[in-house]
């Protein structure tokens, strides 16, 4: 479990970030390296080059406005959770964030790395999807910002482009008034979910008027549940708009089985997940 | 021969029976142990082994030539370097012999099997060069065998071309008064209960260092019985056995997984002495996953005749054991045997007729694994009484009560041969009944509102063999170990024990018995082990042995060192000896403390100024003794039967779980163990081994499988990604009870305690879970028990249901 031979480099700018990640085919970004250096380990992954940019002025940063909080590529999720202003403007996040990894693997993994490995049972992703982040994707032609859901593309596989780096997430104000939830089932504490879900909604004078859901271990991909949150929004959230949701997410998803789980009890899971997110959920 | 010195120890002693601080917990508490991969040594070279990534092949090549070229590589062997090296032996005749090489010479026969083996400066660049090996090896690959129904299928593959089949062993003893109860009972059923493949999982993996310098072999090994790869070793390599020195630094658990003698035990050491430089190999973690012996992969078809008022009265077991390739020594196939001794537990049942099988498959060998096959018995037996109780309409509990061994049915002789000498097999799980209770109120109360929730109980009691003969399981060596005792002129006392540590606490035990013993204070007292140099030919610490093995040789070497002392301090004190008593660390006269001589005066007398020693007298005060249990057995008779285990130790678990119906999810609510290994020498200790013991035993109920591709054979994990292991945030709350009940043919009555706590859990919760999903009539009979095998057991329920009412 030793990788093979690559080069590494430590750079302090964006820009010399950049130009190291072009000088070469099989160059990667080094975060938190939670993903990516196992799988060098275990020889999975041909690396020539690594770009660490753990040194790069304000990519750690986690800055809040009025507007949201805006997480840097460097920053780490125990930094997230532990940032109280973060806390206090998007509170989907932090409930999220207790159930990644476990301490250790918080204290150094980061927000941005987790969303560009793009790993289906990762929680990140769909609590990005629920909460409408934009990924801001950086390269030598400049910046662009791209929706969570034009983002997330397949397996392992988002819409980053060579010689891109993923340099923060925006993740937008959460109204007082909203609830989130995470819920996920894994077959023992400290490993990875079967499977889970994000929630986010709101609701006024006794109606729903705002549902975003999202699966995570159920597919290819993290994925929102349009269908599912439509049969939200309007109703009171008695218990037949919970199991109209709830069979709307079922229909849904198209998940597969492996040693871990099945398919049927993964697509049974969605549904148990989304009853019981709405019934739980906290305020931000 | 029992040791003497017993009674008056047990009338008089400050520290037997006392929870003595451990004196192992500095070193691995502060970061200061100093283990295998810890090991320094001038000019060392790093191995790797490269390995088989094919389940079943022959191998038709291997190009080492651009592993050699690579730079910083030192050497590649292959099997035909090591064409000298004598084969691992074949000591049992009665099991399929499988000749093992230490380097798989034409044939592989697992993922993970090594082939070669790369010596470099560094691991780095050993591992570059695997790779290249690796990818410069043909295999032809031949058909594979993935698991016991494949393994016994009319004409499946066979991994040994001259054997008749796939089965090592196949053993059967007709018992006649089974026949006779199938034919007068009520009723019968038959079941199949099947416990998974695991691992006990060590967190400090395996290594090997070795130094060739000087003309000794000296070889550091993270092993639990290094005498035993001593001789091993000794005898492969071909050097004299005083030439051979097995040292193993602090240890970081051993679980059984390192009491087998692993290839790399005789590689690294032949490399060693080929290129006369010192060079080591550290397992790693994926390496271990597929290198070291797996466990527990077996399945128990089993018939059952009971009467209408629930009472068992036959049991007939064919337990079948997935032996992996089988290349391991000594072999893994005595837990089955141990299954099938063990599988009434502590019931009086003793109308039972076992079959043991064990095959061979192309997955890792398996081998020993702390409870070593009980807990598989013990999930048979407590499933079977359950179903038998809900065939009836017996209450639970009630049937249990109705066949425990009760107060004076002991010595009780079991089906097996085994002869269970003593226990409160009855007392401990009234007594657990009674700690239940209110945890089962408790947690129904919790959850009494939530109409996703159901609560259950699960039981279980066993017996657990101590001690036990390692004759029938290794084909050569037996059931004692020794120790030697010496007093230094200064007074100290140094002891030497045959035993290895590795958590036990055996070396705070050792200082409370001879302190105990010697009239002394255990921080007077020196223990050393582990070093095949410094102490006398000893098996190793495995089978919850340490306890009466230390306990047992001891006192036997204090006792001989106590008569020498005491003839000496007579003559010093010019007193008859019968006269002399030790009181306080000084020997002084009956009735008067004084004048007296201490330990450094009598020991200075015997090592130096012979002029204070009697005429004649031998210098020295230094003695060894080798404990042997009484009546422990090492054969089979005609029958079959015999007393496998020096001693019974037995326990009562009781989990009471939460079962969230939607998803599945199991929660341990509370977990109850009452246990009782006779004498306590340090109850602190005992405790200790429960709680770890429950948790590995929690770990086999709920989480770690190892998983192949049933096509393929090939291994479906290759990190704790694949294998689930449970950490402090998954093990629940443990209460603990003890009885003792003295082994009453055992030195202070002491029986032992390793392996209890692993034995409970996958019975009890299959039982609790089950218990839970009474309503849907679910019947657990595997493990582990998982949120999806849960879900699945309920929607098979459900589905039957719906089946029994349209």
């Amino acid at each position: 479990m030793k990788p093979a031979p690559f080069d590494y480099c430590r750079p302090s700018t964006v820009t010399e970030a950049l130009e190291a990640l072009n000088s070469t085919e099989s160059s990667r970004v080094l975060a938190g390296g939670q993903s990516l250096i196992p799988a060098m380990n275990f020889r999975l992954t041909d690396v020539s080059l690594l770009v660490d940019i753990g040194n790069v002025a304000g990519l750690d940063a986690v800055a809040c406005d009025p507007g949201g909080v805006t997480v840097g590529a460097a920053a780490t999720q125990t930094q997230v959770l532990d940032h109280d202003g973060a806390a206090s403007v998007v509170g989907g996040l932090r409930a999220a964030l207790r159930h990644v990894g476990h301490l250790q693997i918080r204290n150094r993994g980061t927000v941005c790395g987790s969303l560009a490995h793009c790993d289906p049972l990762a929680e990140l992703p769909a609590v990005a999807l629920a909460l409408e982040a934009e990924l801001v994707l950086t390269s030598v032609a400049g910046e662009r910002r791209v929706p969570a859901h034009d983002f997330f593309v397949a397996d392992m596989t988002t819409c980053i482009e060579p010689g891109e780096i993923v340099s923060a997430v925006a993740f937008k104000r959460q109204d007082p008034s909203e609830r989130s939830a995470l819920l996920e089932v894994s077959n023992g504490g400290n490993v990875f979910p079967v499977g889970g879900v994000a929630l986010r909604w709101a609701s006024a004078g006794g109606t729903c008027a705002m549902a975003r859901i999202a699966a995570f271990g159920v597919g290819s991909v993290a994925q929102r549940l349009v269908d599912a949150e439509d049969a939200l929004v309007g109703t009171d959230l008695g218990p037949e708009a919970i199991a109209a949701s709830v069979a709307a997410a079922r229909n849904a998803v198209n998940p597969t089985g492996d040693m871990h789980a099945d398919a049927d009890y993964r697509r049974h899971l969605v549904g148990v997940l989304i009853e019981r997110g709405l019934l739980e959920g906290e305020g931000p | 021969m029992i040791p003497s010195i017993d009674p008056h120890i047990r009338s008089g002693t400050r520290y037997v029976g006392r929870s003595v601080p451990r004196r192992e917990d500095r070193g691995p508490l502060t970061g200061g142990s100093r283990y295998i991969a810890d090991v320094r040594i001038a000019g060392m070279l790093e191995v790797v082994f490269v390995r088989s990534t094919e389940a079943h092949a022959r191998i038709a090549s291997v190009d080492t030539s651009q592993a050699r070229a690579l730079d910083g590589v030192e050497a590649v062997f292959t099997a035909s370097d090591l064409a000298g090296v004598q084969s691992f032996p074949d000591h049992i005749d009665s099991i399929g012999p499988v000749r093992q090489r230490p380097l798989a010479t034409d044939r592989v026969r697992y993922v993970g099997a090594p082939y070669a083996a790369v010596v470099a400066t560094d691991r780095y660049v050993a591992e570059d060069a695997a790779a290249l090996v690796a990818a410069g090896t043909e295999y032809e690959p031949l058909p594979t065998v993935a698991d016991i129904q494949q393994a016994l299928a009319p004409g499946a593959p066979k991994l040994y071309d001259d054997w008749d089949d796939n089965r090592s062993v196949d053993v059967v003893f007709h018992r006649p008064e089974v026949d006779r109860a199938f034919e007068e009972a009520d009723h019968t059923f038959t079941a199949t209960y099947l416990s998974q493949r695991q691992t006990g999982l060590p967190i400090e993996t395996r290594g090997v260092a070795a130094d060739p310098d000087g003309g000794m072999l000296t070889v550091w090994t993270s092993t639990q019985s290094p005498h035993m790869v001593r001789t091993t070793i000794a005898s492969m390599l071909g050097v004299p056995e005083p030439r051979v020195r097995v040292i193993h630094p602090v240890i970081g658990g051993g679980f059984g997984v390192k009491t087998h003698i692993y290839p790399e035990e005789i590689v690294v050491p032949w490399i060693a002495r080929r290129l006369g430089r010192p060079a080591r190999w550290i397992e790693d973690r994926m390496e271990s996953l597929l290198a070291s012996v797996h466990a527990r992969d077996q399945r128990h078809d089993v018939e059952v005749a009971y009467d209408g008022d629930g009472t068992i009265r036959a049991v007939r077991c064919t337990s079948i054991l997935d032996l992996g390739s089988g290349e391991i020594f000594y072999p893994g196939t005595a837990p089955v045997f141990a299954t099938n001794s063990c599988i009434t537990g502590a019931y009086d049942l003793s109308t039972v007729q076992t079959r043991a099988v064990a095959v061979v498959t192309n997955k890792t060998p398996s081998g020993a694994y702390r409870g070593f096959g009980i807990p598989e018995s013990t999930l048979v037996m407590e499933r079977v009484i359950d179903q038998v109780a809900r065939l009836t309409g017996t209450d639970r509990a009630e049937l249990r009560r109705r066949m425990l061994l009760r107060p004076g049915q002991t010595p009780y002789v079991m089906h097996s041969g085994g002869r269970i000498d003593s226990g409160s097999h009855t007392e401990s799980f009234e007594r657990a009944l009674e700690m239940a209770e209110p945890a089962l109120r408790r947690a129904r109360a919790r959850h009494g509102g939530d109409p996703d929730v159901r609560v259950g109980v699960g039981y279980a009691n066993f017996v657990e063999p101590t001690s036990p003969s390692y004759f029938r399981t290794t084909g050569h060596w037996g059931g004692g170990d020794a120790a030697t005792v010496r007093v230094d002129p200064d007074g100290s006392v140094r002891v030497a024990i045959g035993l290895t540590a590795f958590g036990q606490g055996t070396e705070t035990a050792a200082a409370q018995l001879a302190a105990a013993a010697l009239g002394v204070s255990p921080s007077d007292v020196t223990v050393v082990l582990g070093d095949t140099e410094r102490t006398p030919y000893g098996l190793g610490s495995w089978g919850s042995r340490g306890a009466m093995m230390v306990t047992g040789s001891v006192l036997l070497a204090s006792e001989r060192l106590m008569a020498k002392a005491r003839t000496i301090a007579a003559h010093m004190l010019e007193a008859a000896e019968t006269d002399v008593m030790l009181t306080d660390g000084a020997f002084h006269v009956a009735g008067s403390s004084q004048p007296s001589v201490d330990w450094a005066q009598v020991a200075t007398a015997a090592w130096i100024r012979k002029v204070d020693l009697p005429d004649g007298m031998e210098e020295g005060l230094e003695t060894s003794g080798y404990y042997h249990p009484e009546h422990l057995e090492h054969q089979p008779d005609d029958t079959g039967r015999f007393n496998s285990a020096a001693s019974w130790s037995n326990g009562a678990h009781i989990g009471i779980v939460s079962v969230r119906i939607s998803t599945g999810e199991v929660t341990i609510e509370d977990y109850i163990v009452v246990h009782d290994c006779g004498t306590l020498i340090n109850p602190a200790l005992v405790e200790g081994q429960i709680h770890g013991g429950v948790a590995q035993g929690i770990a086999g109920a709920m989480y770690e499988h190892f998983r192949y591709d049933s096509d393929t054979a090939y291994p479906r994990f290759a990190s704790f990604m694949d294998y689930l292991v449970p950490t402090c945030a998954e093990v629940p709350s443990i209460s603990v009870d003890h009885f003792e009940s003295p082994a009453p043919e055992q030195p202070l009555g002491v029986k032992g305690c390793g392996e209890g706590g692993t034995v409970g859990p996958p019975a009890v919760v299959a039982g609790a879970v089950s218990d839970a999903l009474s309503e849907w009539g679910v019947d657990l009979t595997e493990c582990p028990v998982t949120p999806v095998s849960v879900r699945a057991a309920i929607r098979s329920a459900e589905t039957a249901g719906a089946g029994a009412s349209s």
